[in-house]
């Protein structure tokens, strides 16, 4: 058996072998939390914590909380329905709460004569993040009671509320229904 | 210059573990009123602070990079090490970056202060024990001066504490020195953090007692002449 290592050289080898593999992909995993809650910004401890349950695919929406913030919504009772939405997705992960807070905002800022920035702005930040979550960034809400039922349109009636041009002096714009 | 081996677990887990924690809580504010979290990426001054920093490790013997690093090393082992040279940096980077105020005329003083005391380190050559104990009575101040002393003079609760500092900067100052607010846990996760830091540096892969001992007579040859 002369020029073979022994049997405990050898399984301290593999074991070797077998710690550094699981510390490259152990440091690749953390790297990659740490740069993702950087890029997340999570407020809150909660915020963080369910930011970690979706990084591993653990994370749910709160079903009692979102039908509540549905209901509140559709009652035109829109802070309500965004306190109740974002209970239901504290780490602001899910597309379609998220497609539904940025309607909450178009749909209080929304009057017949005019429009209000801020609700808007804040409603374009959140639709933008809704899109960031959808995946491949398409986002389709089949909800009967909308009349916009993708993220691409949401965003772009908030644009138009917030851009100033010359057809807003149209008298007749105050016929304009809000969707 | 040879380093005494380092155990595989220390290298490939410990060491990362040890500066991403270091890396990802140095950036960490909390608001002092509502707690809110913001995680705050490096600015380009601690990168430079980092680079130094690593420079002035390298030339005290306190980061042997032969020791992570080389081609008497398998890949494998290789990209250990690269992992923790990278985690190192980006420690350090976040390390500055915890320590320095947020804003102001206070941060501009913080990395000047940083930068001319790393380079002044960098050409007095202290040896691996020295330059550690100097990081800790440098870090160790910043961070008294950061979330002691400024958090004190901006806090109106403070008491005798922000009175005594007051009269201890009257005159020494041009105007008076507004400090900077912090969250009480923001103390204890940067004194954490610190602490974490210096740990990490402590396990670094050490030089052989032969390179050791070859470095001190070397020295006390250029002391005899």
């Amino acid at each position: 058996m002369r020029g073979l290592p022994p049997p405990r050289a050898t399984m301290g080898a593999v074991k070797e072998v077998l710690v550094r593999v699981a510390g490259l992909l152990f440091a690749a995993a953390y790297a990659a939390f740490l740069v993702s809650v950087y890029t997340r910004q999570p407020r809150t401890v909660q915020q963080l914590a369910s930011g970690v349950a979706a990084s591993v695919g653990a994370y749910q929406v709160d079903p009692v909380n979102f039908q509540e913030g549905l209901r509140f919504f559709r009652n035109d009772q829109f802070p309500e329905a965004r306190a109740a939405l974002e209970r239901a997705d504290p780490a602001r992960q899910d597309a379609p709460t998220q497609f539904y807070i940025a309607y909450s905002y178009y749909r209080q800022g929304w009057g017949r004569v005019y429009r209000d920035d801020a609700l808007y702005h804040q409603g374009l930040e959140v639709v933008d993040r809704a899109i960031a979550r959808a995946p491949g960034g398409r986002l389709v809400v089949p909800d009967p009671t909308l009349q916009m039922h993708t993220a691409d349109e949401l965003r772009a009636e908030l644009q138009r509320g917030l851009t100033r041009e010359l057809s807003d002096l149209n008298p007749m714009k105050v016929f304009e229904e809000r969707k | 210059m040879t380093t005494r081996p380092l155990p595989a677990a220390r290298e490939a887990f410990v060491l990362p573990a040890l500066f991403l924690t270091v890396a990802g809580a140095g950036g960490l504010r909390i608001a002092p009123a509502g707690g809110a979290l913001s995680f705050v990426p490096p600015p380009l001054i601690t990168l430079v602070l980092a680079v130094l920093l690593l420079g002035v490790m390298a030339r005290a013997g306190l980061l042997i990079p032969g020791g992570l690093l080389g081609d008497h090393r398998t890949g494998l082992e290789n990209a250990s090490g690269t992992v923790v040279l990278l985690s190192l940096f980006a420690a350090s980077a976040q390390l500055f970056t915890c320590l320095t105020p947020d804003a102001g005329v206070l941060r501009l003083v913080f990395n000047l202060f940083f930068l001319f005391l790393l380079w002044n380190t960098l050409a007095a050559q202290p040896d691996r024990t020295r330059l550690l104990r100097s990081l800790i009575v440098v870090f160790g101040w910043a961070y008294v001066v950061r979330y002691v002393a400024l958090a004190a003079l901006a806090d109106p609760q403070a008491g005798w504490t922000r009175r005594l500092l007051t009269v201890l900067l009257e005159g020494a100052t041009a105007g008076p020195i507004e400090g900077e607010a912090t969250a009480p846990l923001a103390g204890y996760v940067a004194f954490a953090t610190v602490a974490l830091y210096m740990i990490g540096l402590v396990l670094l892969p050490r030089p052989a007692p032969s390179a050791a001992v070859a470095l001190v007579a070397t020295r006390t040859g250029e002391v005899v002449e």
